[in-house]
C-alpha cells in the first residue's frame, strides 16, 4: 500500500516535473535584426512588430483595421472634430509597476512631437500632413484631450498605425538621463528580455498585464500572453528558415516563402495560417517618359496582361487580381473596385499602332529582393511580348531600386508597396505631384483634390463615393497596374495553438499557447 | 627578418589607405542610401533630407573621409547606421566567429589535402592519382551554398542529427557551439580540399623531378622518408601561398556559408551592411578585412624561407 | 599513355559543351524564354526532356544557352585576370625591391577586397550585364594570380639557370620572357583551370547573393540558385544545372593537367 502510494507519487513526481522546471518559449522567425526598440522612429517592418508586443497606444487597429480603444477606456469627439478626449482605463501598469496615467501619456507625446525624436509620424501631427496637435492636456489623472487644428478622418488612424509604433505609451525611465532612448517600459503583454543582435531578441511575460476583456482582436482586444517567451530568431534566409521549421528549432514563420506552400502543406506536422495582406504589389509606369507618357502605350501594356493568370502564377494560386489599391480586405473594398483591365492583344496591338510604337525596348527594373518582383517582372515581359511590345530588363539590388523609385528614374518596374491601412493613405502613396515628390506615380490635380476631400470628411458614404471615383479615374489613366495584395502565409508546428495571421501582416504572439 | 616584416607593414599603410578610400567613395558611388531604406516607399524628399542630415550624410565627401578616417586612426570606427553600435566591437565579435570556422575548416582542410595531393602525386597516373584527382575535381565542381543546403537537408531536416540554425558562443556552452558550426565547418573543408588538394599534388610533382630527390633515393632512404623529409617542405611552399589566397577569399566566400547557416559571421555583416548601405559598417569590415589580409600574406611570405631554402626573405 | 587520356576525355567533355553553346545559338527545342504557367515545374518527359522550372520553361532550352553563357562568361574573366596577374607578378617578382613593393601594396589592396563588394561595387556604377561579371571577377581573380606568379619568380630568380642567364649579359627583360615566364607556367595552368570553376561557381553565388548575371537569360549560376527553393520538391531543377558545371569542370581540369604535363619544359 505505502509502496503503492510512492510509487504514485513518483509518477506524479515524473509527470510534474518537467512541466514544472519548463517555461513555454515560442520561438518564431524574423527574417532580419530589428533595427532599435524605440517606436515608430529607428524601425522597419519587424521593429514595429516586436515593439508593438510591448508597448501600446491610446487606441488601436482592430482585426477589421477599424480604430478601438487601447489604453484609453473611451474616446469623445467634439462636433467641429476638433477635440478628442480620451479616458484611460483604470489599473493599467508599466513593466516597472507604475500607474499609467495622463502625465505619462503626455510625456510620451511631448517626445514624439519633437523634432530631434525623428519621430516617423510626426508630419501628420504638426500640420506638414493631415493635422496638427496645437495642445495637449490633462485636466486629471484619467483624462488626456488632444486639441487639433483642422479636423482630419485620419487623427486616430495615424495614432494607431504600426508604423508609428502604434503612437506607443512609455514610462519616462524608458529614457537616459541625457534623454536619449534606453529601453521600453510599456503596459504591452510582454516586456524587455535579452537582444543579442542578428541572433535574437526575446521578450518575457508580464505578469502584471492589464488586460481587455473578450478574444485577442488586431492589436486590442485581450492581449493576454499565455507563453513565458517569445524568441525570435533571426534567419534572412528563407530556405534556412524552413530547414529551422522543419526540424523544430523554431515553432513559427509568419511569412514563409509563396514556393514553400505546397510542400508545407502537405505536411502533418505543419499548419498553415494564409491570410491576404494589405500591402499592394503592382506594375509601375513612369508618366514622364518619352514613350511611356503616351497614354494609349500605357493601356496597350496593361491589357497585353493576362493579369488574373500572372497573379496566380507569382502568388502560387493564393490570392486573387485585385485591379484597386484599396486592399481587399479593407472595408471600402467594394464591386467597384473589383473593376479592373481585361485581356485584349488586338485591342492592345491597335494602341500601340495608334500611338506609332514601333518596338522600341522599353526597359523595366527589377530587384531579386523580393521573389515576387522578379517573377512579376519575368511574366509581364513574356505576356507583353505577345502584344508585341519589347520589354528589357534590369535587374539590380533593392537600395538601388528604392532609389529609382524615390527620384522616379525608371520606365516601368513592378513595386511592392507596404500596407496602408486606410483607402486615403492607399490612394496618397501613389498619387501627388511629381515636380516635388517624384516617387509619386499618379500626377492629377483634380485627383488630388479629392484625395484631400477623402482625408477630411468624416460622412463613411462620401468617402466610399470619393474612392470609387478615383478607382475609376485610375484605371483611365493608367499611371499603374495594380495586380494584387499579396498573400502572407504563416506556418507552424502543430504544438502552437491560438495563433492567427492578420491581413496587416503584422504577427501577434499575445494568445498564442504552445504545448 | 624583424626589420623586413617592420618594413612590410610600413608598406601596408599605403594598402590600406587605397582600400579605405576605394571602399568609401565606392560606397557613395553607389546609388541608394541608408535614409531611403530606413523611410521605405513612404518618404518625402525632405523627410528623406533630414534623416539624412541626422546620420551626418549631409556634409561634403571629402569632409566625411577624412572625419572617418581621423577617428579610424584613434581606432574608432564609428557606429552603425542601422542599429548605433560602436563599428569595432559589432567586428570583433563578429570576427570571432568566422576566424573560428575559417582557421578550423582551412587548418582541416590543409591536413587532408596535402597528404592527398602526395598520395597522388607519389602514384601519378596511378589508379590512387586518378581517385584522388577524380575527387579534388568534383569538390572544385560543387557550389557550396548547393553543398550547404544538401548537408543541411540531410543533417538537420531528414536525420535531425544536428542544429540547423543558430549559433551558441563557445564560452557558454562548447558542446552546443560545436553542434553548431560542425555543417559549415564540413561544408567549407569540402569546398576547399579541391583546390588545395591539386596545387599539393602539382607543386609535390614537380619536386619529385629535381635532382636532390633522385640523390635522395639514391641515397637509398626510403620512400616514405624521401617524401616526408624533402618533398613535403618544398611541396608545401606553393601550396602555402594558395591557403594565405584561400583564407582571404573565404572571408569574403564565407557570407554565402554563413547565409545558410545563419551564422552571426563577419561576411554577413558586410553583405547586409552593403544592401542596407550602412556605410560605416561597410567601411570598418573593409578595413578590417584588408588589415586581416596584410597580416596573413606577411606571414605567409615570412614562413616561405622556412619551407623553401631557395627563396631567402630580404 | 594517360596523358593521351587526359587530352582526349578533357578535350570531348569540352568540346561537347562548347558543342552545345554552338547549337544554342542556332537551335533550341523551345524558347528559353518563353513563359508557360500551365507548364510549371514539370517533371521531365517527352517533350520536356529535362523537365520545366517555376515559370514552364524548358529547363534543356535553358541549359544550352546557359551554357554559351557561362562558357563565355568564364572564359573571358579568366583570361582578363590572368592577363592583369601575370603582368603584376613577374614584375612584382622579378624587380623586386620599390616596383614589388608599389604593386604589392596595389595587388594587396585589390586583393583585400572580397569580390562580393567588388561585384556589387562595379555592377551597380556600369550597369548589370554579363560584361560587369567579367569585369568585376577579372579584377576580382586577377591578384591572385599575381601573389602565384611572383611566389614562383622569387623561387626561381635564384636558381642556377637564371643567374647563368644574367652572367652571359643577357638583359633582364630578355632573362624575364625567355628563362623565367616558362617556368611559372606549370603552377598557372592549374591555376588557372581552377579559376575556371570558381568563376562559374561565383557566378553563381552572386546569384545566390542577387548580384548574377541578370534574368531572364539564363545561365548555369542562375538556374541552380533559383532551383534552390524546389531541391525537395523538383530536384531536377538543382541537377540539371549542377552536372552541367560538374562535367565542364572536370573537363577543364583534364585538359589543364594535359597541357601542364606538355608544357611543363623541364619534361
Amino acid at each position: 500500500m505505502i509502496l503503492r502510494r510512492a510509487a504514485l507519487a513518483l509518477c506524479g513526481l515524473l509527470l510534474a516535473l518537467p512541466a514544472a522546471a519548463q517555461e513555454a518559449t515560442l520561438r518564431a522567425r524574423m527574417n532580419a535584426d530589428i533595427r532599435s526598440t524605440d517606436p515608430g522612429t529607428n524601425r522597419d517592418a519587424n521593429t514595429d512588430t516586436v515593439v508593438l508586443h510591448m508597448v501600446e497606444g491610446l487606441v488601436a487597429f482592430r482585426e477589421d483595421t477599424s480604430i478601438g480603444p487601447l489604453l484609453a477606456e473611451r474616446v469623445d469627439t467634439s462636433e467641429d472634430g476638433l477635440t478628442y478626449t480620451f479616458t484611460l482605463r483604470e489599473g493599467v501598469r508599466f513593466h516597472n509597476g507604475a500607474v499609467l496615467t495622463s502625465a505619462d501619456v503626455k510625456f510620451a507625446w511631448d517626445r514624439y512631437l519633437r523634432r530631434e525624436t525623428n519621430w516617423r509620424c510626426l508630419p501628420e501631427f504638426d500640420g506638414r500632413g493631415a493635422t496638427r496637435v496645437a495642445a495637449i492636456e490633462t485636466p486629471d489623472p484619467r483624462t488626456v484631450v488632444f486639441r487639433i487644428e483642422r479636423p482630419s478622418a485620419l487623427f486616430l488612424t495615424n495614432m494607431a498605425r504600426p508604423d508609428c509604433g502604434g503612437s506607443g505609451i512609455y514610462h519616462r525611465d524608458s529614457l537616459n538621463a541625457d534623454g536619449s532612448w534606453r529601453a521600453p517600459i510599456g503596459t504591452g503583454p510582454f516586456r524587455m528580455g535579452e537582444w543579442r543582435r542578428n541572433q535574437f531578441i526575446e521578450l518575457t511575460r508580464f505578469p502584471g498585464y492589464a488586460a481587455l476583456p473578450g478574444q485577442p482582436d488586431g492589436h486590442t482586444g485581450n492581449k493576454t500572453a499565455l507563453v513565458d517567451r517569445v524568441r525570435w530568431i533571426i534567419i534572412p534566409d528563407s530556405a534556412a528558415a524552413k530547414a529551422a521549421l522543419l526540424s523544430g528549432a523554431i515553432d513559427i514563420d509568419h511569412d514563409i516563402a509563396s514556393q514553400d506552400v505546397q510542400e508545407m502543406r502537405a505536411r502533418s506536422d505543419i499548419r498553415l495560417a494564409p491570410v491576404q495582406s494589405m500591402g499592394m504589389a503592382g506594375l509601375l509606369f513612369q508618366t514622364n517618359d518619352p514613350l511611356l507618357r503616351d497614354v494609349r502605350i500605357r493601356r496597350a501594356i496593361a491589357l497585353s496582361l493576362d493579369a488574373p493568370e500572372l497573379v496566380r502564377a507569382v502568388s502560387d494560386g493564393l490570392v486573387t487580381y485585385n485591379p484597386s489599391v484599396i486592399p481587399s480586405a479593407s472595408p471600402f473594398h467594394g464591386a467597384v473596385q473589383r473593376e479592373g483591365y481585361t485581356r485584349d492583344i488586338p485591342e492592345a496591338q491597335r494602341l500601340l499602332r495608334q500611338a506609332g510604337y514601333r518596338g522600341q525596348t522599353i526597359r523595366m527594373l527589377a530587384t531579386r529582393r523580393y521573389n515576387a518582383i522578379l517573377d512579376m517582372a519575368v511574366l509581364i515581359q513574356a505576356q507583353a511580348a505577345e502584344a508585341g511590345i519589347t520589354l528589357e530588363f534590369e535587374v539590380i539590388d533593392w537600395a538601388t531600386q528604392l532609389d529609382r523609385y524615390t527620384r522616379g528614374d525608371y520606365a516601368m518596374m513592378p513595386f511592392l508597396y507596404s500596407a496602408r491601412l486606410d483607402p486615403s493613405l492607399s490612394y496618397e502613396m501613389v498619387s501627388g505631384p511629381k515636380a516635388s515628390q517624384p516617387r509619386k506615380v499618379w500626377d492629377n490635380p483634380e485627383v488630388e483634390a479629392l484625395l484631400r476631400e477623402s482625408m477630411v470628411t468624416r460622412d463613411t458614404g462620401r468617402r466610399q463615393a470619393i474612392f470609387d471615383q478615383l478607382h475609376r479615374r485610375m484605371l483611365a489613366d493608367v499611371p499603374m497596374v495594380v495586380l494584387y495584395n499579396d498573400a502572407a502565409v504563416g506556418a507552424y508546428r502543430t504544438n502552437v495553438q491560438g495563433y492567427r495571421a492578420w491581413s496587416t501582416g503584422q504577427p501577434r504572439y499575445w494568445g498564442v499557447r504552445i504545448n | 627578418m624583424i626589420g623586413y616584416a617592420a618594413r612590410r607593414l610600413v608598406a601596408a599603410i599605403p594598402t590600406l589607405l587605397l582600400v579605405a578610400a576605394s571602399v568609401f567613395l565606392l560606397m557613395r558611388l553607389i546609388p541608394g542610401d541608408p535614409a531611403q531604406l530606413m523611410l521605405g516607399d513612404a518618404a518625402t524628399p525632405e523627410e528623406v533630407e533630414a534623416l539624412r542630415r541626422s546620420m551626418g550624410l549631409g556634409e561634403a565627401l571629402p569632409l566625411q573621409f577624412a572625419h572617418w578616417a581621423g577617428a579610424a586612426l584613434t581606432g574608432d570606427l564609428g557606429r552603425s547606421i542601422t542599429n548605433g553600435l560602436p563599428v569595432l566591437p559589432l567586428i570583433l565579435e563578429r570576427f570571432g566567429v568566422t576566424a573560428l570556422i575559417v582557421l578550423v575548416a582551412v587548418g582541416l582542410a590543409v591536413l587532408i589535402a596535402v597528404p592527398l595531393g602526395m598520395l597522388a602525386a607519389w602514384k601519378q597516373n596511378r589508379p590512387a592519382d586518378l581517385a584522388v584527382v577524380g575527387f579534388a575535381t568534383l569538390m572544385l565542381s560543387i557550389p557550396s551554398f548547393w553543398l550547404g543546403l544538401i548537408l543541411l537537408l540531410v543533417f538537420g531536416v531528414w536525420l535531425r542529427w544536428l542544429p540547423v540554425v543558430g549559433f551558441v558562443p563557445f564560452s557558454e556552452d562548447i558542446g552546443a557551439a560545436l553542434a553548431y558550426v560542425v555543417l559549415p565547418i564540413t561544408t567549407l573543408v569540402l569546398i576547399e580540399i579541391g583546390a588545395l588538394t591539386r596545387m599539393a599534388r602539382a607543386a609535390t610533382i614537380d619536386v619529385l623531378r629535381l635532382d636532390y630527390i633522385s640523390h635522395a633515393r639514391a641515397k637509398g632512404l626510403s620512400e616514405f622518408t624521401v617524401l616526408r623529409r624533402h618533398a613535403l617542405p618544398n611541396a608545401f611552399a606553393p601550396t602555402l601561398t594558395l591557403i594565405g589566397l584561400v583564407l582571404g577569399n573565404l572571408l569574403g566566400g564565407i557570407a554565402v556559408i554563413e547565409t545558410v547557416f545563419t551564422l552571426p559571421g563577419l561576411g554577413r555583416l558586410l553583405v547586409e551592411a552593403i544592401f542596407q548601405r550602412d556605410y560605416p559598417v561597410v567601411q570598418g569590415v573593409m578595413l578590417f578585412v584588408a588589415a586581416i589580409y596584410v597580416a596573413v600574406n606577411l606571414f605567409v611570405d615570412l614562413a616561405y624561407p622556412v619551407f623553401d631554402p631557395r627563396v631567402t626573405a630580404e | 599513355m594517360t596523358l593521351r587520356l587526359n587530352l582526349v576525355l578533357g578535350g570531348l567533355l569540352l568540346a561537347a559543351v562548347a558543342g552545345t553553346a554552338a547549337t544554342a545559338s542556332v537551335w533550341t527545342p523551345f524558347n528559353p524564354v518563353a513563359v508557360n504557367l500551365r507548364r510549371r515545374l514539370a517533371a521531365p518527359t517527352d517533350p520536356y526532356w529535362l523537365g520545366t522550372d517555376e515559370f514552364g520553361r524548358d529547363v534543356l532550352s535553358r541549359l544550352m544557352v546557359g551554357a554559351s553563357t557561362g562558357l563565355t562568361v568564364a572564359l573571358v574573366t579568366v583570361l582578363v585576370a590572368m592577363a592583369l596577374g601575370i603582368t603584376i607578378g613577374l614584375l612584382a617578382g622579378f624587380f623586386r625591391g620599390w616596383t614589388d613593393r608599389a604593386l604589392m601594396a596595389l595587388n594587396d589592396a585589390l586583393l583585400a577586397f572580397p569580390g562580393i563588394l567588388f561585384a556589387l561595387g562595379l555592377l551597380t556604377v556600369i550597369g548589370p550585364s554579363k560584361w560587369g561579371i567579367v569585369l568585376a571577377l577579372g579584377l576580382a581573380y586577377a591578384p591572385a594570380v599575381a601573389r602565384v606568379v611572383r611566389g614562383s619568380v622569387l623561387s626561381l630568380r635564384e636558381r642556377e639557370f637564371v643567374e647563368a642567364s644574367r652572367a652571359l649579359g643577357n638583359s633582364e627583360a630578355y632573362t624575364l620572357w625567355r628563362h623565367v615566364a616558362p617556368n611559372c607556367v606549370s603552377p598557372l595552368t592549374v591555376l588557372a583551370t581552377s579559376m575556371f570553376g570558381w568563376v562559374i561557381l561565383s557566378e553563381s553565388a552572386l546569384s545566390f547573393l542577387g548580384l548574377g548575371v541578370p534574368p531572364p537569360a539564363p545561365t548555369w549560376g542562375n538556374m541552380l540558385a533559383a532551383a534552390r527553393p524546389y531541391l525537395e520538391t523538383a530536384t531536377w531543377l538543382s541537377i540539371a544545372p549542377g552536372v552541367m558545371i560538374a562535367l565542364s569542370l572536370l573537363g577543364t581540369n583534364l585538359l589543364g593537367d594535359a597541357l601542364r604535363d606538355i608544357l611543363d619544359p623541364r619534361t
